[in-house]
């Protein structure tokens, strides 16, 4: 295998998820809707009272971006199951972690950077402080980033399972728990005027290690959860 | 690349192959080989293990009982996949990327052929005209088509192909047997699965009967 | 060496281990009923009550244990998985499935008793404590892994795929119990300090520590139970299983 293959094979891969969303981007808006709409629901339940609402902001506007993610999560291989290309991935002659690592950033780039966008005017109409916009936009990147590798994983582990749905939040919850709380806690940092740095660190840690690990961990998931 | 490098060694080695889920038998033991330029037909009834048997060798389910080696490698080894290409009853293809889009997909997977020519391919295939056509919009016929025309652009020297018949006219049939006609030519090997109701390919060097 | 490697092998094999399961789940079962009756006795009737907590604090004696236990189990599992994952032996992965429900049952448990306790304690139920909390996240893994084994259609695949999970929880485990520790502190400043090692009396820890190893028992016991039963489903076909059905009636 010559040397240009793997970038070639990478680029493919992203290429093709990125044209695949962009022929379908209504369904990419579809969680950004989702989370505008949960957002909003909150001060008809609490009140419109600006300190609470400012308060709860961070918080609100992470575990909606979670939510968000989580409900799209479940279609991430089930078109490439169902039409073949699973297995093509399976088969080519680059390594699965490699494909799975274009998969991921692709799914980043079209479902999880659309949330992180829109993010801060959802924070600004819950009343979030100007000082702490910029750390939530910061642990959104750090924080989405995270649960899109980790997502992925199960995902990949439960593609041979008829309903996966519930599932899948059920799987991904232990994990998104620390992600959430470095991810509030950086914000709620910030919003007290307390340092933030803390929290954003070790999120970006896990990050690194996470950019190395899932891609095998999901290639190694793929091939347990197709193997009958 | 495993053209030039040990032409003497078989594509494929299988030595007491056999695969049982739930402990029942569904294929083997088998022992056959595979040589270079060789194309070899599987025959057997519906349910005889034909596809388990293509999907054992490409390394998607681990075999049972005895061995097989491919490429000189174990099935699903990056050195077996380096020089296998695989065509389903799934083709693999993307609804919402366009003909010539999904064979671009697949050169950039697997690489390309280096005499290969996506148009002329297409055209060779009876596609001329759908380059640039979203694969859904095409008829089954076709789409198998267009798998077959990817399949030809890749440079892997073993095709393992299930069913490549199915769902195609005469033209196709006819299409399918000059592919195989040129991969041998090339020095390929293949091993190909039917039912047994078509006219296959006129040089088959042997044939596998399954299910007896 | 030898001698251990042959019965390792001999312990593989889905018959062997059935016979051998059998063998020893009534020494097992009657082992741990009776360290659970020595326990509760001294938990219950000979042990003096708190200073402090009066008699409530007796729900130490099950809580406790169920608590270890928790943890203990999802380590025999996590070991399990990652054998089952790497080397793929059938008797890794019944161990690995069959260890999780119990696993679950006890971390229940422990929820429940350490709620009862919050009660007289803290006044309430729940808490948003970080041990409760991390236990709650645990059962959820635990969940995690028995949802997985059963949306499978094929048991072996389903098992191989919740055997995966259990590892990646193994790992996340200790980075929950963490992350929950630093945000309690961020939120509430006080952590409760119920059970420290040293302000433990001896004559409540003896029974402490026979109830622990009696719920080891328990857990052996029941482990073998549902491993004979997973086993018999896993290889029905069979010609050793067909004998055992069909002797059963007859035999006994």
């Amino acid at each position: 295998m010559s040397a240009s293959a793997l970038p070639r094979a990478f680029l493919a891969m992203l290429r093709r998820d990125v044209v695949l969303a962009w022929r379908r981007r209504g369904d990419a808006l579809l969680p950004v809707l989702y989370a505008v709409i949960v957002t909003t629901l909150f001060p008809f339940a609490l009140g419109p009272e600006h300190a609470l609402l400012a308060r709860i902001s961070g918080g609100v506007v992470l575990v909606t971006v979670l939510l968000a993610m989580l409900l799209s999560l479940d279609a991430v291989f089930r078109g490439d199951l169902e039409d073949g290309a699973l297995e093509h991935m399976l088969l080519a002659p680059q390594p699965l972690a490699l494909l799975m690592a274009a998969r991921m950033l692709a799914y980043w780039l079209v479902t999880a950077l659309p949330l992180v966008l829109v993010a801060p005017l959802l924070a600004y109409m819950l009343g979030l402080d100007a000082v702490a916009q910029p750390v939530l936009l910061l642990a959104l990147l750090l924080a989405s980033a995270l649960l899109d590798l980790l997502g992925i994983v199960l995902t990949a582990l439960t593609v041979g399972t008829r309903r996966s749905g519930m599932l899948l939040s059920l799987m991904l919850l232990p994990l998104a728990v620390p992600v959430v709380i470095f991810a509030a806690g950086a914000v709620g940092a910030a919003q007290q005027g307390l340092p933030w740095i803390a929290p954003l660190a070790w999120l970006a840690a896990a990050l690194a290690l996470a950019l190395v690990l899932a891609p095998l961990a999901c290639a190694t998931a793929l091939r347990i959860a197709l193997d009958s | 690349m495993s053209l030039h490098a040990a032409p003497a060694d078989p594509f494929i080695v299988a030595r007491g192959l056999g695969y049982g889920r739930r402990d029942e038998r569904v294929f083997g033991p088998l022992d056959f080989s595979l040589d270079a330029g060789c194309i070899a037909l599987v025959e057997g009834d519906n349910g005889s293990g034909k596809t388990t048997l293509l999907r054992v060798l490409s390394g998607l389910l681990h075999p049972t009982t005895g061995e097989a080696r491919v490429l000189g490698a174990a099935p699903g080894s990056e050195q077996a996949r380096a020089g296998c290409a695989a065509l389903g009853h799934l083709l693999g293809l993307k609804g919402d990327l366009t003909v010539q889009e999904n064979l671009a997909l697949g050169t950039g997977l697997y690489g390309a052929r280096e005499d290969a020519d996506a148009q002329a391919m297409l055209e060779h295939a009876g596609l001329a005209g759908y380059a640039h056509e979203p694969v859904r919009t095409l008829s089954a016929g076709q789409k198998k088509r267009a798998a077959l025309a990817r399949l030809a652009l890749l440079p892997a020297p073993l095709w393992l192909l299930d069913e490549p018949y199915a769902n195609l006219d005469r033209n196709g049939i006819a299409l399918v047997n000059a592919l195989l006609a040129g991969h041998a030519a090339r020095g390929g090997a293949a091993l190909v699965t039917s039912h047994g109701a078509v006219a296959f390919y006129e040089g088959v060097g042997y044939t596998l009967r399954l299910g007896t | 060496m030898n001698a251990f490697k042959l019965w390792y092998h001999k312990l593989g094999s889905p018959p062997y281990f059935y016979l051998f399961a059998g063998y020893i789940r009534p020494w097992l079962w009657g082992i741990a009923l009776l360290l659970a009756a020595v326990g509760l006795y001294g938990g219950l009737v000979l042990a003096p009550p708190d200073y402090q907590q009066g008699d409530a604090f007796r729900i130490i004696f099950v809580h406790v244990p169920a608590a270890w236990m928790s943890l203990f189990i999802y380590g025999v599992m996590a070991v399990s998985a990652f054998i089952a994952v790497i080397w793929r032996p059938k008797m890794a992965e019944v161990l690995a499935m069959e260890s999780a429900p119990i696993g679950a049952a006890f971390t229940l448990i422990a929820l429940i008793t350490g709620s009862l306790w919050g009660k007289p304690t803290w006044g309430t139920y729940w808490t948003w404590d970080a041990r409760l909390t991390s236990e709650l996240v645990l059962l959820f893994i635990y969940l995690g892994v028995i949802g997985l084994y059963h949306a499978f259609e094929d048991p072996r695949q389903g098992a191989r795929a919740a055997s995966f999970l259990a590892m990646v929880g193994a790992v996340n485990l200790p980075i929950v119990h963490y992350s929950v520790v630093w945000w309690n502190t961020l939120h509430q400043g006080t952590t409760v300090r119920y059970f420290g090692p040293s302000s433990i009396a001896p004559s409540m820890l003896w029974p402490l520590l026979v109830m622990t190893i009696a719920a080891k028992f328990y857990y052996g016991a029941s482990l073998m139970g549902r491993s004979r039963v997973a086993l018999l489903s896993l290889e029905r076909g069979k010609d050793w299983v067909r004998a055992e059905v069909a002797g059963a009636p007859a035999g006994g």
